[in-house]
């Protein structure tokens, strides 16, 4: 089992773009990839799921990742939400 | 909401989109009009709803084609969002297992669609709030296919202005931009689907106005974007100045930004005959498409920060290099010019674990803290170097104010070459070295170290600051940078001379680079390149092409 946790710099939040780049992503994977933020739990794989956390800038996502392909899928994971969450997006 | 004036038919909301329009009011007949008994067996129903979602699924992503080329790449991913939605594995599940409750295809897609879009809305964040549209589009998308109702253009002789409870962004898409003059929507916020479409159609728009009368339907109105304004019946003198106004304006910008698309891919040239290199800035992987639609020659500025930022650890080789050459190879042969790592005490990353200093702008940070820190410096230097071969990259480093800092740098970058030869790793070996011109001191000894470089690009951002000791940030001062330019311009000027007395090139990739006003000073002292932030390229350019 992996873990990271994630704090959420783009001003928009955890909304529909990221959200869909972060499931698509998940899917490459056959780990169980769930996400916590505040109380609300998700499954990475499930966009409306993700979306439905409603975690706004300065959130926390605590990641859990476990299965065979844990190692990769945590690097990847963290690598999407940067990308997509880290804050240097103009929207 | 609505007030009353005279006439007593003024409504206002969110102007969204900066245009007036003045025609017909017509109401969108978009009211649920169906069967919603069941119409066979649940696993019949089951069978139905899971042939309209796959063709729903197809149209989706058809419509998403047709937006990347027609409207842009930030709209497309809104239909490929939909798709995502309609195949979302919580969305079919609940809509299946209404199904086995004896519900019609219709009911259950209807219902999952209310549950979907309420747990949205509940979270309280505008953002997403404005994505419970986006679910009810997404179900009504599979409610027209399960009643094959094809999607026919109203055909109107006239141009109206279309009024609705809340338009979904397909909707949106479909209509008829030459019959459509603009839109209003009771519901809606300016950070909904529709409202950024509406923008990058161009189309004037209110949104949020509250429920309109369908007693106004066919009545004359004037909507004005600018103050979020609808009048229905409105005055004459009104009509007379907006006909004025909108003869004047509002053709004149929509000719030349029609014209400035026209040009998009031609060369800047000046009424001279000078061949000015339009670049982009862009701060991440992603902003390349963008860059490339709106006719970027290259890539004039990567910030490369946005690998360092917001991680725990320092970014490996090999993820550096997977996106240089991801961006070199999107650029096809295009020049990119990464800027080596600017971090510092003003742009931190924790796992530096850099001090807090008194004045961070004056401080540990660009090039200082990479030659001090050779590591980190020589990991970004490889896969820069590594994804050379993949395209035209060029090396710029910042913060340079002095000669030595310059040839250590070489000589690093030089260590580097001559460690991937040997291990056999090809790379470009005539990649251009630049520097970056944002210290006084580097524009006062340029011509010795225009001696050591292909390129110079001028960070006036950072130049202005340091040349007027007028901090940017603090709105006091900033005001001595932005309104005086003859001390910055003349540093520039020696820049451009001494880099061309060498035969290489000078460009700005400053925000200096992006006032229209200053243009032709620059292109006056020599300047060969302007590198702007992408939604600028197309204004940069046409104002290239009208100058001497």
């Amino acid at each position: 089992m992996k873990e990271f946790v994630f704090k959420i710099l783009d001003k928009n939040g955890l909304h529909a773009r990221p959200a869909g780049a972060i499931s698509a992503k998940a899917k490459e994977f056959s780990s169980k990839i769930t996400v916590r933020s505040d109380e609300r739990e998700a499954d990475a794989k499930r966009l409306l799921s993700l979306m439905s956390l409603g975690a706004v800038s300065g959130k926390e996502l605590h990641f859990h990742i476990s299965g065979e392909d844990e190692e990769k899928a945590l690097e990847e994971m963290k690598k999407i939400c940067f990308e997509k969450l880290g804050g240097q997006n103009e929207h | 909401m609505s007030i009353d004036d005279a006439t007593g038919n003024v409504f206002l909301g969110i102007g969204v989109t900066n245009g007036q329009a003045y025609g017909k009011i017509k109401f969108l007949n978009s009211t649920y009009n169906y069967d919603f008994k069941a119409r066979s067996s649940p696993n019949e129903e089951r069978q139905r709803f899971l042939l309209a979602l796959e063709e729903t699924v197809n149209k989706t992503k058809e419509i998403a084609k047709r937006a990347r080329s027609t409207i842009g790449e930030g709209e497309a991913q809104i239909f490929e969002i939909h798709a995502m939605l309609l195949e979302d594995e919580d969305f079919v599940d609940s809509v299946l297992s209404l199904i086995k409750t004896g519900l019609s295809s219709e009911e259950a897609v209807e219902k999952s669609g209310e549950k979907y879009s309420n747990v949205l809305r509940a979270l309280g964040d505008e953002y997403l709030s404005a994505r419970a549209t986006d679910i009810k589009d997404i179900c009504q998308g599979i409610i027209d296919t399960l009643q094959a109702k094809n999607d026919k253009k109203e055909e109107d002789s006239e141009p109206y202005i279309l009024v609705a409870p809340d338009l979904s962004p397909s909707e949106t898409v479909k209509l008829d931009k030459s019959k459509i003059l603009g839109f209003v929507t009771f519901e809606g916020s300016a950070t909904s689907h529709t409202s950024i479409l509406a923008k990058a159609m161009g189309i004037p728009a209110i949104v949020g106005v509250g429920e309109i009368s369908k007693n106004y339907d066919g009545e004359l109105a004037l909507l004005d974007g600018i103050r979020g304004r609808i009048t229905i019946r409105p005055k004459e003198i009104d009509v007379w100045e907006y006909k004025n106004a909108k003869a004047k304006e509002n053709k004149l910008a929509r000719e030349h930004e029609r014209y400035l698309r026209s040009i998009m891919h031609r060369p800047a040239v000046t009424k001279s005959g000078k061949k000015i290199l339009i670049y982009a800035n862009i701060g991440e992987a992603s902003e390349v498409d963008g860059a490339i639609s709106n006719g970027a020659e290259g890539i004039g500025l990567l910030r490369s920060e946005f690998m360092y930022l917001a991680r725990n650890n320092l970014p490996s080789e090999e993820e550096l290099f997977i996106a240089y050459k991801m961006i070199a190879e999107k650029m096809q042969g295009k020049r990119v010019v990464i800027r080596t790592l600017d971090i510092g005490a003003d742009k931190q990353a924790t796992y530096l674990n850099l001090e807090r200093e008194e004045n961070p702008a004056l401080g540990y940070r660009g090039i200082r803290l990479c030659l001090d820190r050779q590591e980190i410096f020589k990991t970004q230097i490889r896969a820069i170097l590594r994804a050379s071969a993949y395209g035209r990259i060029s090396i710029m480093i910042p913060m340079i104010s002095t000669h030595g800092e310059l040839l250590k740098c070489k000589e690093i970058i030089k260590s580097c070459e001559v460690e991937l030869k040997n291990k056999g790793i090809n790379f470009d070996s005539k990649i251009e070295i630049g520097i970056m011109i944002e210290t006084p001191a580097s524009a006062i000894i340029s011509d010795i170290l225009a001696k050591e470089v292909d390129f110079f690009s001028v960070g006036t951002n950072d130049l202005s600051q340091y040349t007027y000791a007028a901090d940017r940030q603090n709105s006091r001062v900033s005001g001595i940078c932005e309104e005086n330019h003859e001390a910055i311009i003349r540093l520039i000027k020696m820049a451009s001379d001494a880099i061309h007395e060498e035969g290489g090139w000078i460009g700005i990739c400053g925000e200096m680079g992006a006032d229209l006003s200053l243009t032709q000073e620059l292109l006056d002292i020599g300047i060969d390149e302007l590198s702007v932030s992408v939604p600028y390229l197309l204004g940069v350019r046409g104002k290239v092409c009208a100058s001497n």
